[in-house]
């Protein structure tokens, strides 16, 4: 009964796909390219491990349970994983309850702060740790400690650290969304505040934190940058997959080992999506109520003010240091002032620069409109296939960055496709690899059109590609700006994938960063790094310039009435 | 008629970008190189002066990088020279059919034949001796001489305070494990019970390992660690000229030494621009570079440089180089076997 | 002779089919619309009729059935291609573009000249009394002004067929009036077929052609105001019209003037084509508020005790109970003239025959 349903359904959207040829030619192109960069790498990752040349053998895949330095790594990933999303949540939600539910001082600085690492260049909080905690660091001297920042402690620190922004944006949404009426009542009814907190307010917040530990969780397993410099002895599955393909060049074992780093994080994906997110109790259209009820008792506010305060100064400190670090001129020996480094870079990096800016400028574009036609396919017309397109498309969020590298060195290093030593294989990684945020943002972009609008267009005779680009881009166009920017930045700060595809003729500056790290050549690094923060930094207010400008006229997309 | 105009502009545009794209690559030389980023850039850009029609293309990866990558190349290969590092490596490459000969060079001639392949397919540019590095403020507060025997670095007071590089990925490190076999146990080259013993034992001593050859010897310099495992050269440039407070030694038995290569890559991009980097390279103006960097250059004609570390200034062991380039995959597994790394 | 612009050819719609929550929005429902007229598709909410207007627009597809436009089946053209414009209950207005850009948005897509563009946009917005507008954002409009823009949008390019969806319910009371007044006046004048869908009974009573009355996904009724409101095929229609009593009945006979019925100790008869009832039956009688006079005790056809009375002014609606136990209301026009009957008194109650109507008892 429901397969002759099912059936019935496709017959009719294939007719009608064929019957509206620019939304034919759409599908099909985005299919073909979806298929072609994000699946069929992967399927040459799996290829590789179970039939490396050709022939069927599970070889790699039995040796990795033997092997005690194949496994342990991702027991160790595993370990570091659960560790930081549980650490990075808890410091994510002692931000977001500080700035959504009490009256502290410094919302606005707090919020900077807990979304900076975000922007930052990799490695730099790790970079940072060393300066400050290593054997010979700044604290460490300072307060004459005897401790070894690096392996497990270094690596949680860092990656809480990195990754306790992206908490802390789902549960800022979370918490200011509740609606306050509940709690209210709750208090009217008796409850302690106390209690409302433990029986009203996290429950209901349970799901927000329950997506916010697992997506923590999916990027501290693929994690690169961090691990490279500060793991020591404590061995990751991503530097160990690394290893195996610049310094061994075993494709079977790299394959293999991506195989086991694609497997934790495809299932938590797949649970976050399926099970969790369709859990949340709070309505992700409504606006947030802004008016909650918030705290204002003393022995409430001040502990997580000063937890906040301790974390805000120790993530500034680990900048500053770092910014100090680029200008001195022998790190732990000789501190004097100097703009040595910066000209270091300019002079063997200035290509660099030119390589990395030439290549974000053209992936950034095209990645968002990729983006933005996924989501309004996905979100506005329904056709043959439009479930896996979602589902293909926002995979790559799920793939660990080196897995991707490596898929695309076993895909693209031979016909049909060759294109290793491009640019444009640098390009296409960072398009597909950034995808899924955009499509994601693309998604709740647009649901904040009413529906009536581009139906409107469509009644009125406009096809497809007008009602997109005359009515859906410019309602959406601050935030597709927005957006775009975003895309910039990942682009500038990308490492593990593109670690894998860089070339003698296009080289990116993260790749010259971990060059430095990888020589200890730590001021020359963090000089690098500013250098990346630096342009960040112009590229932010250059289009914070641009949509203001553009957009003074200030309409907005309307929500529904 | 506006809108036609626009279409067919961005069409152009489009196309545009697509050719600048597919590689419409510069008219260049691309070399890997496993000197270090600044070394290589005084390198290259001595070369490109007097050659000023040729623009290099360079990389820099560790030895072992290097090969890996040929290899991955093999089908298509994206550089034509390769420009330094141990010739550990460069024989393995050898092996796999992954070089280009070269005999016509005016140096091939001069060159003595432990320092070049018989069939041209690699040269050397210089040589270098193992030595360690110890940084003198731990060393004053562990209360401890530094290490001046492979023996020495078993002490427990170097525990965990080691670091050197992986030997998959650095010939440096490579070049050191050489050392250590040879040194410990039999002469003869390979693994045998007392190597497997001592590495297992050494293992537990490195606090931690890195990507690249001389990195280790920063570290010991900014106090990162306490001793590092390096050659004299990069010792020298990187520790000492530089002012870290560290101190050189050398182990008694006996240390191990690396040429220091070059090779053309078979099936090359642009052989014959190759070929003309690989004579100048050779040469006395290209060697008498290596003395900033206290390297020994092979061409007998090039200056020394001060307190560079010659043949008789340290005990050489009797390291069968070619045995360890051509066996190189295995003493590696080897090694991952014993240290569970 | 008149020819069929729209013909939905039973048409179903399920939501959700197969799962849990499947829900059949649209049931067999056939409609044939003539070239010229305005249907208003009526009824409460859930009902199908903005769905199957959708279907019609493009915006849904039918799970079976078809859709017919001048004579064409439409099932698989996507909207654009469809000669149908639609007037949304949220506007649908470009906020990023003028009136005059919104106005011309159809016009530019079929390529029409520059300077025809102009006049035609010109001549239409002002046919809605909002001439010289043109230069004006949306966002600076007051609501009836932005209706009409979205009217004038729809209505430049011509269309086969015209699609109203609720296009008033925005609007408070006093502006609903006369944008209704203004849309049928220029529907009739441009003699542009169109569909009308609303909720509210007033405004489809007052501009349509003919009411299709529906419920539940299926077709109700079909009919003029008049036909609807007088002789209503259902309880439901009965019901959702105007105001209704239904009074339990007894058929005894049927005879050449209509059906012979026993309602409580009263005989009558009621004019009706007597087809769909049998001596024996027991259907419902319904009695409209305003078919009934109040007469002095002992009089009229039955007797009844006023409960309370709600007084508004024009008229007094009385709620009456009768001996068996079931109200009635009972509409007075002009309760002035006679005074306010105090509660609790008995009345008698006169039932006006012509408008008795009986209907099938559903259960």
């Amino acid at each position: 009964m429901r397969f002759n349903v099912y059936q019935r359904e496709i017959r009719g959207e294939i007719r009608r796909l064929v019957r509206d040829p620019v939304l034919l030619g759409l599908v099909a192109v985005i299919s073909l390219l979806l298929l072609g960069f994000i699946v069929f790498p992967l399927v040459k990752v799996v290829q590789h491990s179970i039939w490396p040349k050709g022939v069927f053998s599970p070889k790699y895949f039995v040796q990795f349970f033997q092997r005690s330095y194949y496994w342990r790594p991702l027991l160790n990933s595993m370990v570091v994983g659960a560790l930081v999303s549980l650490c990075g949540t808890a410091v994510a939600f002692l931000f977001a309850y500080g700035i959504t539910r009490t009256d502290i001082p410094f919302k606005r600085a707090f919020r900077l702060i807990a979304i900076m690492p975000i922007v930052s260049p990799p490695f730099l909080i790790a970079l940072a740790a060393i300066l400050l905690l290593g054997h010979h660091g700044v604290i460490t001297d300072a307060l004459r400690l005897n401790w070894d920042i690096y392996g497990l402690p270094g690596l949680v620190l860092t990656e809480t650290l990195a990754y306790f922004p992206i908490a802390f944006m789902i549960l800022e949404g979370v918490l200011s969304k509740i609606d306050p009426s509940i709690e209210e009542a709750a208090l009217d009814m008796g409850a302690s505040k106390l209690r409302t907190f433990l029986t009203v307010t996290l429950p209901l917040a349970i799901p927000g934190i329950a997506s916010a530990m697992l997506l923590v969780f999916i990027r501290s397993l693929e994690d690169f940058g961090n691990p490279v410099v500060i793991q020591g002895n404590y061995q990751v599955l991503t530097v160990a997959a690394y290893h195996a393909v610049t310094g061994m060049y075993n494709m079977p074992l790299a394959a293999t080992l991506a195989i086991f780093m694609l497997i934790p994080t495809l299932m938590i994906f797949v649970v976050q999506k399926y099970y969790v997110a369709r859990r949340s109790y709070i309505t992700v259209t409504g606006k947030p109520s802004g008016i909650g009820l918030k705290s204002t008792e003393r022995r409430v506010k001040a502990p997580i003010l000063a937890g906040m305060v301790f974390l805000s100064v120790g993530i500034l400190l680990m900048y500053g240091v770092v910014l100090f670090g680029s200008f001195t001129k022998l790190w732990g020996v000789d501190n004097t002032l100097t703009v040595k480094n910066y000209l270091y870079v300019f002079k063997v990096g200035g290509q660099y620069v030119v390589d990395t800016l030439e290549i974000a400028l053209i992936a950034t574009p095209i990645g968002g409109i990729l983006s933005m036609l996924i989501a309004y396919l996905v979100v506005r017309k329904r056709f043959v296939g439009r479930g896996a397109m979602e589902f293909v498309s926002m995979l790559n969020f799920a793939v660990p960055g080196v897995v991707v590298g490596i898929g695309y060195i076993l895909a693209f290093n031979t016909p049909p496709i060759q294109i290793t030593g491009t640019a444009l294989i640098i390009i296409l990684v960072f398009v597909f690899r950034r995808m899924p945020v955009g499509i994601r943002d693309g998604i709740a972009q647009l649901q904040q059109i009413d529906p009536a609008i581009e139906e409107a267009s469509s009644s009125l005779g406009a096809g497809f590609f007008r009602t997109f680009t005359r009515v859906t881009l410019p309602l959406v166009a601050p935030a597709f700006l927005s957006g775009l920017v975003y895309m910039f930045v990942r682009c500038m700060t990308a490492i593990s994938a593109v670690v894998f595809v860089v070339s003698a003729g296009w080289q990116l500056l993260t790749v010259a960063l971990l060059y430095e790290v990888d020589q200890a050549n730590l001021a020359a690094a963090a000089a690098y790094g500013y250098v990346i923060i630096g342009i960040v930094f112009v590229a932010i207010l250059l289009m914070r310039f641009v949509v203001e400008r553009l957009f003074k006229r200030g309409f907005s997309p309307l929500s529904r009435q | 008629m506006q809108k036609r105009a626009r279409r067919i502009l961005l069409i152009v545009l489009v196309m545009a970008l697509g050719l600048t794209l597919a590689g419409v690559a510069k008219e260049a030389l691309h070399i890997y190189t496993a000197y270090d980023a600044d070394q290589a850039e005084v390198y290259i850009a001595a070369f490109e002066a007097s050659h000023p029609d040729i623009d290099v293309q360079w990389v820099r990866l560790s030895s072992g990088q290097v090969l890996a990558r040929i290899r991955a190349e093999a089908a298509n290969p994206q550089a034509s020279l390769w420009f330094g590092g141990s010739n550990t490596s460069h024989i393995a490459a050898a092996q796999d059919d992954l070089l280009a000969p070269y005999k016509e060079s005016l140096a091939w001639q001069y060159m003595p034949a432990q320092f070049k392949d018989p069939d041209g397919l690699w040269i050397g540019l210089y040589v270098g001796y193992i030595g360690f590095v110890s940084n003198t403020e731990f060393l004053a507060k562990a209360g401890v001489d530094a290490p001046t025997s492979w023996e020495d670095l078993l002490k427990p007071e170097f525990k965990n305070e080691i670091s050197l590089a992986y030997p998959f990925s650095s010939g440096t490190a490579y070049t050191t494990l050489c050392g250590m076999l040879t040194a410990i146990g039999s002469p003869d080259p390979g693994f045998d019970a007392q190597d497997d013993a001592y590495l297992a034992a050494f293992d537990k001593q490195v606090h931690h390992y890195n990507e690249s050859g001389s990195a280790c010897i920063t570290q010991v310099g900014q106090g990162e660690v306490g001793v590092g495992i390096g050659f004299s050269h990069d010792i020298l440039s990187k520790g000492i000229a530089k002012g870290y407070p560290v101190v050189m030694t050398f182990p008694k038995e006996g240390t191990s030494y690396e040429i220091g290569g070059m090779a053309l890559i078979k099936g090359a991009p642009e052989p014959e621009l190759a070929k003309i980097f690989y004579d100048w390279a050779l040469s006395k103006e290209a060697q008498d570079l290596y003395k900033q960097f206290f390297r020994i250059p092979l061409n007998p004609a090039a200056e020394l440089a001060e307190g560079s570390v010659t043949a008789t200034d340290v005990q050489v062991l009797p390291v069968n180089l070619v045995w360890y380039g051509e066996n190189k995959d295995d003493i590696i597994d080897h090694w991952h076997e014993v240290t569970g790394k | 002779m008149t020819d069929i612009v729209v013909r939905f050819e039973d048409i179903v719609k399920i939501f959700g089919e197969g799962s849990r929550r499947e829900v059949r929005a649209v049931d067999h429902f056939s409609l044939s619309v003539e070239g010229g007229q305005l249907i208003t598709l009526l009824g409460p909410s859930g009902c199908g009729k903005t769905t199957s207007l959708r279907i019609l627009a493009g915006f849904e597809n039918a799970t079976s059935g078809k859709v017919y436009i001048d004579g064409r089946c439409v099932n698989d053209t996507p909207p654009q291609s469809r000669d149908t414009s639609m007037v949304f209950q949220s506007y649908g207005l470009f906020p990023h573009m003028t009136v005059f850009e919104n106005v011309a948005y159809g016009l530019k897509v079929k390529h029409t000249p520059k300077l025809e563009i102009r006049t035609r946009v010109a001549e239409v917005l002002h046919l809605v009394g909002l001439g010289g507008l043109e230069r004006r954002s949306v966002g600076q409009l007051s609501g009836g002004q932005q209706q009409r823009v979205a009217l004038c949008r729809a209505i430049i390019t011509q269309p086969k067929v015209l699609l109203f969806d609720e296009p008033l319910s925005n609007l408070d009371a006093k502006l609903r009036k006369g944008t209704r007044e203004q849309i049928r006046q220029l529907q009739q004048e441009l003699g542009i077929t169109s569909l009308y869908v609303t909720h509210d009974q007033a405004e489809a009573m007052s501009i349509s052609d003919q009411i299709a009355v529906m419920n539940d996904g299926r077709l109700q009724q079909l009919g003029t105001a008049e036909a609807i409101y007088a002789r209503p095929a259902n309880r439901f229609v009965a019901g959702f019209i105007g105001d209704a009593n239904f009074l339990p009945a007894k058929v005894l006979s049927l005879d050449g003037a209509g059906v012979k019925i026993a309602c409580g100790a009263v005989e009558m008869v009621v004019e009706q084509s007597g087809e769909r009832f049998a001596p024996g039956d027991e259907p419902v009688l319904l009695v409209r508020p305003e078919a009934v006079d109040l007469v002095p005790e002992g009089q009229g056809d039955l007797a009844a005790e006023v409960l309370f009375s709600h007084y508004t002014g024009s008229v007094v609606l009385y709620a009456l109970s009768l001996p068996t136990g079931e109200r009635l209301e009972v509409q007075v026009a002009n309760p002035q003239e006679r005074g306010l009957l105090p509660l609790r008194s008995t009345v008698g109650l006169r039932l006006h025959r012509r408008s008795l109507r009986l209907l099938e008892k559903e259960g």
